[in-house]
């Protein structure tokens, strides 16, 4: 499962809960765009309609990374009144926006992500919790630049509520990731089991698919001399041939098979991002080194 | 009629509760932003009823919750909070909490926790 699969399936699942409580709030006013992934380095802000009202809610329990939802002012103005049962504004005023409005859509965030947070935590098998909302005014492009941390991975989704543009942008620790991608392969797994197909790699057989492997992670190798191990000591070091910057090996039964970054998530936890795959035919993985 | 506390960290939702129970004909007699404020209020007017929000800043509702009950194991509390939030509204039921509200709501559903939690 790729990255990009992974993120644009927790890009929907966020969007469609968040959805679910706008269209909740203010019936037969929202419409959802579609989830893009944000690429490396770009600005998941970029081109937003300034000023732009930003409330954001961050994933806690030690997972960095949340969301930012944007609106123009007019759009906090109509989704309040319309939580409050009032008659929808037609056009903005140069007054700055009241604290129950700016309350209003705080609170429309708090409930959007909750929701969010739900189906993230059926979804990833992890209970996902949320801190409290925080809302600012961006100004600028250049306001909106550092405003939020960066983060690994993100998505972003547009919304139009009730006749104004806004913008879901989810900031996706890795964590996240790699418990997407894990949950979807099972679930590939599991539509094979039930005698599904899918075109991951048309050189195995559904069998070989279905067969469990163990997957190492080599973080370095060094050589010595047999006399040292014989009597190690505890807290003696042996440096191993790579730097700390330096790629590492993914290996099934001793053969390579990538090369890869090692992450810590959750904040506790090992993975590996895979930077590159080598040219390996699938079943060699069965075949042990030195064996027959 | 039940004298009643609403605890929210937004100041749209207070609004949002205290007019579906004043409409139900209640009274509010008072308002906490945070679950410190909300122990405070409660020690100083000794509501019939307190709404708790699970998510504030600072203490959330359910140290707030324990607060409460512990000086008052009476007290009569219905969590009110968003979706998502399970396994924190399961605590709270165990902690002593009579009902939990998700939002959001109708103003019927709160009128109705209230009415059973009162009877």
């Amino acid at each position: 499962m790729s990255t990009e699969e992974a993120l644009v399936t927790l890009g929907e699942t966020t969007a469609d809960a968040a959805l679910g409580v706008l269209a909740s709030l203010c019936p037969e006013g929202v419409e959802k765009g579609n989830v893009g992934v944000v690429q490396p380095g770009a600005s998941p802000l970029q081109s937003l309609a300034y000023p732009a009202i930003a409330t954001d809610v961050a994933y806690t329990d030690g997972v960095s990374g949340g969301n930012v939802f944007t609106m123009t002012r007019l759009g906090v103005r109509r989704l309040a009144a319309a939580m409050m049962g009032a008659e929808l504004p037609s056009e903005d005023s140069d007054t700055e926006l009241d604290e129950m409005e700016t309350s209003a859509l705080g609170e429309a965030m708090n409930q959007m992500m909750a929701a969010g947070a739900a189906a993230l935590t059926k979804a990833l098998g992890y209970p996902v919790d949320i801190s409290v909302p925080t809302t600012r005014v961006l100004q600028s492009e250049s306001d909106a630049e550092g405003a939020y941390p960066q983060s690994p991975h993100a998505t972003r989704v547009s919304f139009t509520v009730l006749g104004e543009s806004c913008r879901l942008i989810q900031l996706v620790p890795n964590a996240f990731v790699v418990r997407m991608g894990r949950a979807l392969d099972n679930e590939i797994t599991e539509q094979d089991d039930r005698g599904g197909e899918h075109n991951a790699d048309p050189g195995l057989s559904s069998k070989l698919r279905r067969t469990h492997v163990r997957v190492a992670a080599e973080l370095g190798r060094a050589q010595v001399r047999l006399k040292r191990l014989a009597a190690p000591l505890p807290g003696e070091v042996i440096e191993l041939n790579r730097t700390a910057h330096d790629p590492i090996d993914l290996c099934v039964n001793g053969q390579r098979f990538a090369t890869g970054e090692l992450l810590l998530i959750d904040p506790n936890d090992w993975a590996v991002r895979i930077d590159h795959v080598l040219d390996v035919n699938p079943a060699d993985y069965l075949t042990p080194i030195g064996g027959t | 009629m039940a004298r009643i506390l609403v605890v929210d960290d937004a100041a749209f939702m207070r609004k949002v509760l205290s007019d579906a129970l004043t409409t139900g004909g209640h009274e509010i007699v008072g308002e906490a932003a945070n679950g410190n404020e909300a122990v405070t209020r409660f020690q100083q007017f000794h509501p019939d009823l307190t709404t708790l929000d699970i998510t504030m800043p600072e203490a959330d509702g359910l140290h707030a919750l324990r607060e409460i009950l512990a000086s008052d194991p009476a007290a009569k509390v219905i969590m009110c909070s968003a979706l998502g939030a399970e396994d924190k509204v399961l605590e709270a039921i165990r902690l002593g909490a009579k009902d939990f509200i998700v939002k959001p709501f109708q103003a019927e559903r709160v009128l109705d926790a209230v009415s059973k939690v009162l009877a």
